[in-house]
This record gives structure tokens, C-alpha cells and sequence, in this order.
């Protein structure tokens, strides 16, 4: 195998990695005090035990809620194959309680192999799951329920988690719901009733620690010396890697990321962008390629929009901003136009183009979002005169005015003269 | 730009009738086309996949985002995080993300929020590419599936999916030594986004929007690879929370250099149009950096510039651009203030005519054959209902009576007093709240009084049929003119020339609003010959 190719490998393999939570969280798995084994013992014991539970995972997005899940899952199931099924439920699919039920129905039955009509009212569904609640129950069988966007079935009715929570309550049925959300106050959205039947049992979910993060990078980084990848270049690539690790210049590359965003998930993103910029020529990782992705992730969409505003655009801009700081509480293009104008006149610009090539500059402000109606729907009212506002704050036009490349001393002193 | 929109629509009839696409590649004749079963390579670009070169030579200025698109996609078989590709209108997004999957010869299903503009569209489209579901007379023009919830989708999305997939690694199993042209490389499926910022607009964006940012999490397959196309930034979506924020790729738009290589590619005589951009190209891009709108613009400059040229094919020397130049300067920047005329809102096509056909006029002076001032056809009732539209729009309600009056007595005591009163500053308010507030609505009993006023008043001197009808109206509430004005209202409102508002939360009555310019409405009260300034409240 040449090297380019076995760099090839080696970046798949790490690409695939990236994009495997189970694989990724699986490096936090080991120590008892962490959230896996918490959760582990929480399922195993109410699987053995035969009780019924509820639980709620908390913690912001991107924390892994669902990864940990997913691998306690996996290993429960390869433990107890035919004691336990699982049904998941996301918020953002099945939010409606019509739906919620059919895809319980449809879920257990595919578990158990029966034969689902898609054609069932709600409340056949409803009554089909008591049922076989309490068969699995009988069976000594445990039903995990897993609620994804947990905060989102918390809306309306709460019918779903009624039922489940309350058929939960019965000496017969046997089952696990698992709350997952990203809201911290999950619980306190669950009316009285459904609030009665939950166990109040969580688990939080924090931002990896210092070392969590150092030991990640390993985990994920370095290549298994016995695989097919050729045996020199793995160790080659994993004393490089070590070095790196160590490099304290490295070090303040993730650290700089991790302050903007302290979640797994999104450390994840910028490695997978410095991994893709991996060379198959060296085939070895290098700190290039995170200095690269941190500038090409870390954006200002605000200023790169002013960036790609054309001169008259900017001129529109700096005239919305001069009314807004004589504080004028609502104008439309026409008092921008007003103004415009009166720049015009004062200082005899070389820019002064018709009203309705303003317009037109205007309606791509509008689509660059970075000026909006303040009106969200005025049916029956033209662009002319629809009250407008900027969408950027004086000192990011400011900026972007500086770092525009040809932007007009004019507009820059106009700037100034506000400031 | 005729170029980099290409792709696109290629790629589009690929889809809907691949007849066309046969046509074009003259692989198969088009007889037996229909009959064709859809294979799974039907999913990759369909044209012969174009090497790397080629592909940054045909994007001048893009070299950085084709590489990190390229890198982001990774080598083939590699999963991918999702991406987020966002740059302004016309910087190319659509068709290098296109012509990149041309060049991986990767199997990818490409739906435009644009064209599939509700989530049951959009699912149905999908599906239909995965399912290899062509629509025709045969099942009636109907989708493979029909689906309208989400949930509903990621069930059957699921399941296509892993058939694909299955499909592909079968393919790529059988019959790896036989590369055959069209044969889609690796078993990662890609679903592209288009348009995405149009979904903001959708009705139930709160809940589909969060969901197709969620969607690689949902799905848990790592041979997905989700793209998302977007006109705007990746701030834009913040307020709909709860998404996992994907790998951002930015398209800045286009440097002047950058505008001059793209417009030069396909240029007969490059050296002649050099020269002609070296003139106009600077003061056009303090204008607007977009290129669909930049080649407009400067196409009927160019024929400008080449008129006094005899040989097409010349080549322009030092001495000759001068003559060129000072023959093209006067247009230069009358066309910079009217070029862009053409309305980019969507407004209905009677006002962008009637706006084309003033600009026509106004160029008379250029020397165009002679036109009529308003030369789309109106009736001259119409055109007295528009006037007094107008009218109502402009002018404030309560001096009706005073206008309208034959007497006019009233009218000139009142406008005496009027400036000595009001201060300097009052007036500018007054003036800043007509500027903000734009016409004024009114009722349609104001609307038909006025009309009726100017009409009577314009019987002396215009001898029309209707004006006969108007005095049989005033005299005997004739039903048969009423509805005729009523008619001719409607349809001035579909012509966008007066809108209805809502209705007025007192009175409850419908309530109008005219559009016009006052340039337009000289025009027409000059075609009828009507006064129009004795009666246009003047503040």
C-alpha cells in the first residue's frame, strides 16, 4: 500500500470517527462517575428489577445526551436481547399527539412482528399501546421510551406523556421513559398532573473538562497500530500526533475554539474541518490545518455582508444610520432617499444615482438581511414606504466600512463625524 | 452567466424528462427513452463527469471554495458533517456544488426550496429522485409517496435510503474493474438543499426548519451527506433555535476582476470587449457587484460601443479606443440611471411594462422611433377612475368639498389663511409624515364622488358615450354604469394601479390605496386633457 493511498485510509477512517458519536463518546464511557455508567445502572437495575422508571437527560445541545444514550442502549441490548424494546420518539417529528401514537403503534409492532394499519384511530393506537404495555409487563419485557426534544411533547395537551406516565402507574406494565432535552427547566413545563406521575430523576450534562478534551483528541486522532493501514506509517502518524498534542501552540488553538463554543459537538465540526484539509501527500496531521479551519469557522457574517455591499449600498447604509442617530423612530427609503440627497448636496459626491437604482440597491440590502421591515406583513403598502431598520450595530458598520476595500473617504468620515 | 446558469437547468430535465437530456447526449435515441427503466445512476450528474482543472477554470476566482468543498467532501465512501453554503444572490453556489458532483460523479438528489415551495413538495421531490419515480401520463402525475409530515418522511426517507445504498454497494461490488461512463462512484448519497432561506417564509418554518438542520441526527445513517444552499448567513436562522449549526462555506461575492474574467468568457472579440469594460465596468460596480444584472446592463452598452466598429473581428489599437470611447460617454450615465429599471419586485407584469415603456419614452431623445406617451391601452373611463385614485390618495379628505365645489368660493378664503398660519416647523413634520406614510387610503363612496365630480366636470369639453351614461347615472342610479365602474376598479386593482387594504377596523368598509406616480397620472390627465394640477392639493 503506497503512502498516499494509506493517507487516504487513514483520513477516512478518522473522517468516520468524526461523524460517529457512539464511537466518540465511547471515550468518556469508562470511569464510574460518568454519565454512561450513571445511566447504565440507572436502566439495568429497573430492566432487572422489573419497576417502571422515568428520566429525564439534561444538558445543552451538542453535549452527547443522545450518544450516551444510544451506546447504554446498545450495550443493555446485547446484554438482555429479549428483555427489552425500544421506541424513539423525537419532538421535532412527532410533537402532535396523533402522530406520537402511530409511531408507537408502528414501532411496536414492527418489534414484535405485527401487522400495523396504518388506518388506526388515535384511539386504537392509544389503547393498542396500554395493551401491550401490560403484555411486555406480563411478559416481564421492558419498554424503554426514548423522548427526544422531551421540552417539545411539553407543549399543548401533554397527552403523550400523560398516557405514558400514567399507564407507567400500574403494577403490571414495566417500562423506561427518557426524557432528553436542552432545556434546564424540562420539568418545570410538565402540567400538575403529568408532574405527579414523573420520578423528578436527572441527569445533567456539562461541557468537557480540560483533560475530557485532551483525552478525546487521542482517542479520536491516533490510528490502531494493528489494522490494515501499513504498521510505519501508523506509528509515524501517532508520534506526530503525540508532539502535537503536546505543543502548547496547539493547545491555545482549541482552546480559542472552545471558548466560543464549549460543546463536544461543536469541537467535532472544527476538527473534521482541520481534518479535511489533511494533505495525502505528508498524510500527517499538522497544526496548519487547525489554525486554517479556526480562521474559516469562526465567522462575521455581518461584516462579510457589508464586504459584498456595493459602493451605493454602502451609501444607503450610512444614511439609514445617520437618521437613526438623529434619532428619527421610524423611516422608510423616502427619508433615506431625503438624506441621501442631502449628503449629496453638502459635499457633492461623485455617487448620486436616480431613485430607482437606489431602490434596487435597497431591495439587495433587504435580501442581504442586513436592513428589514419593521413591519413584518404590510399587504398593501409599496417598498417606498415601509418603515425599515438596520440589522447592524454602528460599530460593525464601522468596521466593515474600515475594511472595505475601496469604500469612499466620504462615507468614512461621515462615520467619524457620528462617533 | 448564460454559462453558469447552464448546469442547472441540464440538471433539471435530466429529472422531469429525460428525453430531452438523451437528446442531448445522443447515447440512445429518444423513441426508446420513455421506455427506459431509471437505474440507479440515474442519481449521479449525468453528463460526463469533468476533471478538476476544468472545473476551476470554468469558475474564475472560486479556487478557495471549490478546494474546501472539495476537501469537506472528502474522499469517496468518507462521511461528511453537514454543510452550509451561503453567499449572495448570482456568486455561484448552486452551480459549483452542481458542477462538483459532476466532477466526483457522486450520486447526490438536488431540491430547490424555490420550486418545492411546501414541505409536502419538498418531501415528494425527494423521494421521488431516491425512489427513481418518474411522473407521467401513465401514474397520472402523481408521487411515489404521498407524505406530508415529517415524521411520516424520515420513515420513508429511511427506507429509500438504505435501498440506494443498498443498490450502490451492490454496484460497486459487481463491477469495480468496469468503469462505465455514468457509473456513480462510492455509496454515499448526498441531498442538497437549494434556497434554504426561502423556508423561513413557509408557514410551518418553526418546525421544518429546526427539522432538516436535525436532519443528519434524526437519520444516524453516516452515508448521508446533507448540503444546505442559502442566500443568507448562518445568523439569519439563529431566532429558529434548536439546530446543531452546521460547517459554514462562504461565497463572497464577486471582486471587480472577478466580474471582468467571468463577463470576458464568452466574448466573440476579447480584446474589443476588454477595452469597452476598462470603460464602463468601475462606475457599474459602485452600482451593483452581481453579474446577472451587470450582463444585462452592459449588453446594449457593448452594441453601443461596437456601432461605429465596421469589422468584428478588429483589434482594437490605442487611437481607436479613444474614438470608441468618446462615442460610447454620453450613454454611460444616463444608462447607469436606468438600467436598472426593470423592477426585481415582483410586482405584476402591467406595472413593469408600463415602467419599460416610460423609460422607452424617455429615451426618445436617444432616438427611438416615436412612441405614444402611455402606450398601453386604457379606456378613458379607466383612465378618470385612475386620476381619481389619485386624487383621493393625495389629497385630504376634508377639503373635497372645497376642490369639488363649482362654486370654489370656500376654496380661496381657506387658502389664504393657511400658510400665515402654520409655522416652518409644522410644515416639515406635515411633510416628514407624508413621506413616511405614503398615499392615503380611502373609501370607495370618496372614490365614485370624486369620479363622478370630474367626469361632470370634464363633460363640456370630451364627448364620450360613458359621459352620456354618467349624467343618466346622476340622474336616475342607473344600475348598468355602476357596475361597469366597478369592473374597471377591479381591474385596475389586479393591474396593481390601486390596492385594497384591509378593511377599516371602524368602519368596517374596504378601504383603497393608489400606487401610481405622479408622472404616470400627468401622463394620463394629459392624454384626457384634464386639469389635474387645478385640482392636486399642494402642501
Amino acid at each position: 500500500m503506497g503512502r498516499e493511498s494509506a493517507a487516504e485510509e487513514a483520513l477516512k477512517l478518522i473522517r468516520s470517527r468524526l461523524c460517529d458519536p457512539s464511537f466518540v463518546f465511547r471515550a468518556f464511557s469508562d470511569s464510574p462517575e460518568s454519565n454512561y455508567s450513571k445511566l447504565k445502572f440507572i436502566i439495568s437495575s429497573s430492566v432487572t428489577e422489573a419497576c417502571n422508571n422515568s428520566i429525564l437527560l439534561l444538558g445543552p445541545r451538542g453535549s452527547g445526551k443522545i450518544a450516551v444514550l444510544e451506546l447504554v442502549l446498545k450495550d443493555l441490548l446485547l446484554e438482555y436481547a429479549d428483555m427489552i424494546s425500544v421506541i424513539r420518539l423525537n419532538g421535532l417529528l412527532h410533537r402532535d399527539d396523533n402522530c406520537a401514537f402511530k409511531e408507537i403503534a408502528r414501532q411496536l409492532c414492527v418489534e414484535h412482528q405485527l401487522i400495523f394499519s396504518k388506518m388506526a384511530s388515535f384511539d386504537d393506537n392509544s389503547q393498542f399501546m396500554i395493551a401491550m404495555l401490560r403484555e411486555c409487563g406480563l411478559a416481564h419485557k421492558t419498554i424503554i421510551f426514548v423522548l427526544d426534544e422531551f421540552d417539545l411533547f411539553a407543549q399543548g395537551k401533554q397527552r403523550v406523556l400523560y398516557s405514558l406516565l400514567d399507564a407507567m402507574q400500574s403494577v403490571t406494565s414495566q417500562a423506561v421513559v427518557i426524557g432528553v432535552s436542552c432545556r434546564l427547566d424540562a420539568d418545570q413545563l410538565l402540567e400538575k398532573r403529568v408532574r405527579s406521575r414523573f420520578s423528578h430523576r436527572k441527569l445533567l450534562f456539562l461541557p468537557p473538562s480540560q483533560g475530557d478534551i485532551e483525552r478525546l483528541l487521542e482517542h479520536i486522532f491516533s490510528l490502531p497500530i494493528d489494522s490494515t493501514l501499513p504498521h510505519d506509517y501508523a506509528v509515524e502518524f501517532n508520534a506526530k500526533l503525540q508532539n502535537m498534542l503536546a505543543d502548547d501552540k496547539f493547545k491555545q488553538t482549541i482552546n480559542t475554539h472552545m471558548n466560543s463554543d464549549a460543546s463536544v459537538n461543536d469541537l467535532l465540526r472544527f476538527l473534521f474541518r482541520a481534518v479535511s484539509y489533511m494533505d495525502s501527500g505528508s498524510g500527517l496531521l499538522s497544526l496548519e490545518y487547525f489554525k486554517t479551519a479556526l480562521s474559516n469557522i469562526q465567522r462575521q457574517p455581518k461584516l462579510e455582508c457589508i464586504k459584498d455591499c456595493s459602493v451605493l449600498e454602502l451609501y444607503v447604509l450610512v444614511c439609514m444610520k445617520r437618521l437613526e442617530v438623529k434619532e428619527k423612530n421610524s423611516y422608510n427609503f423616502n427619508a433615506v432617499m431625503k438624506e441621501y440627497k442631502s449628503i449629496h448636496d453638502s459635499f457633492m459626491t461623485s455617487d448620486y444615482y436616480a431613485q430607482n437604482v437606489c431602490l434596487r440597491a435597497f431591495e439587495h440590502l433587504l435580501h442581504r438581511e442586513l436592513i428589514c421591515f419593521t413591519d413584518n406583513r404590510a399587504y398593501n403598502q409599496s417598498v417606498e414606504f415601509r418603515p425599515v431598520k438596520l440589522l447592524i450595530s454602528f460599530h460593525e458598520l464601522h468596521q466593515g466600512l474600515k475594511s472595505y476595500r475601496s469604500c469612499p473617504a466620504i462615507l468614512l468620515k461621515l462615520m467619524d463625524r457620528e462617533a | 452567466m448564460g454559462k453558469e446558469e447552464s448546469p442547472q437547468i441540464t440538471r433539471r430535465t435530466t429529472r422531469s424528462s429525460s428525453s430531452v437530456t438523451v437528446a442531448k447526449n445522443g447515447v440512445e435515441t429518444t423513441k426508446t427513452s420513455d421506455s427506459r427503466p431509471l437505474t440507479i445512476n440515474e442519481l449521479v450528474f449525468g453528463e460526463n463527469p469533468i476533471g478538476l482543472d476544468d472545473l476551476l477554470s470554468s469558475f474564475p476566482s472560486r479556487r478557495a471554495q471549490i478546494l474546501e468543498l472539495v476537501r469537506l467532501l472528502g474522499p469517496s465512501n468518507s462521511p461528511m458533517l453537514p454543510i452550509f453554503i451561503y453567499g449572495g444572490s448570482s456568486t455561484g453556489k448552486t452551480s459549483i456544488i452542481l458542477q462538483i458532483f459532476r466532477h466526483l460523479n457522486r450520486p447526490f438528489v438536488y431540491s430547490s426550496c424555490l420550486t418545492c415551495y411546501s414541505p409536502r413538495i419538498l418531501f415528494e421531490s425527494i423521494l421521488n429522485q431516491l425512489l427513481l419515480h418518474r411522473k407521467n401520463a401513465a401514474n397520472g402525475y402523481s408521487s411515489a409517496k404521498r407524505c406530508e409530515r415529517p415524521s411520516d418522511f424520515v420513515n420513508s426517507l429511511r427506507e429509500a435510503l438504505s435501498n440506494v445504498i443498498n443498490n450502490l454497494k451492490g454496484n460497486s461490488g459487481k463491477s469495480s474493474t468496469k468503469n462505465l461512463v455514468g457509473r456513480a462512484d462510492g455509496s454515499m448519497v448526498y441531498l442538497i438543499f437549494d434556497n434554504l432561506e426561502l423556508v423561513r417564509e413557509w408557514d410551518k418554518s418553526a418546525t421544518i426548519l429546526p427539522f432538516l438542520f436535525n436532519l443528519f441526527d434524526v437519520l444516524k445513517m453516516p452515508e448521508v451527506g446533507l448540503i444546505f444552499v442559502s442566500n443568507t448567513s448562518p445568523d439569519t436562522y439563529y431566532s429558529s433555535m434548536g439546530y446543531m449549526e452546521p460547517i459554514p462555506v462562504h461565497f463572497p461575492d464577486y471582486t471587480e476582476d472577478a466580474i471582468r474574467q467571468i463577463l470576458m468568457k464568452n466574448q466573440v472579440n476579447r480584446k474589443l470587449y476588454l477595452s469597452f469594460l476598462d470603460v464602463v465596468l468601475r462606475p457599474f460596480c459602485r452600482i451593483t457587484r452581481r453579474v446577472d444584472e451587470l450582463s444585462t446592463a452592459l449588453a446594449p452598452l457593448f452594441e453601443k460601443y461596437c456601432e461605429p466598429v465596421s469589422d468584428s473581428g478588429v483589434v482594437p489599437n490605442e487611437e481607436m479606443k479613444r474614438v470608441l470611447f468618446s462615442h460610447l460617454q454620453p450613454y454611460i450615465a444616463p444608462s447607469l440611471n436606468e438600467v436598472f429599471k426593470v423592477s426585481s419586485q415582483p410586482s405584476p407584469e402591467v406595472k413593469t411594462n408600463s415602467e419599460i415603456k416610460q423609460k422607452g419614452s424617455r429615451r426618445k431623445s436617444g432616438g427611438c422611433e416615436e412612441i405614444d406617451e402611455l402606450d398601453f391601452h386604457m379606456s378613458t373611463s379607466a383612465k378618470y377612475l385612475l386620476i381619481s385614485a389619485f386624487l383621493a390618495s393625495r389629497n385630504p379628505a376634508t377639503l373635497d368639498a372645497s376642490l369639488f365645489d363649482p362654486m370654489g368660493g370656500f376654496d380661496s378664503r381657506k387658502r389664504k389663511r393657511k400658510p400665515s398660519q402654520k409655522s416652518l416647523e409644522q410644515k416639515e413634520t406635515v411633510e416628514q409624515e407624508l413621506l413616511m406614510k405614503g398615499p392615503g387610503t380611502f373609501p370607495l363612496e370618496r372614490l365614485l364622488a370624486i369620479f363622478q365630480c370630474i367626469t361632470s366636470i370634464a363633460e363640456g369639453s370630451i364627448d364620450e358615450e360613458e359621459q352620456g351614461d354618467e349624467g343618466l347615472e346622476v340622474q336616475g342610479g342607473d344600475g348598468r354604469l355602476m357596475s361597469d365602474v366597478l369592473l374597471q376598479l377591479s381591474s385596475l386593482c389586479n393591474a396593481n394601479f390601486i390596492i385594497k387594504g384591509g378593511s377599516c377596523p371602524l368602519e368596517g368598509l374596504i378601504r383603497y390605496r393608489s400606487t401610481v406616480s405622479e408622472d404616470m397620472v400627468m401622463k394620463v390627465a394629459r392624454s384626457l386633457k384634464f386639469p389635474l394640477s387645478k385640482y392636486l392639493y399642494r402642501r
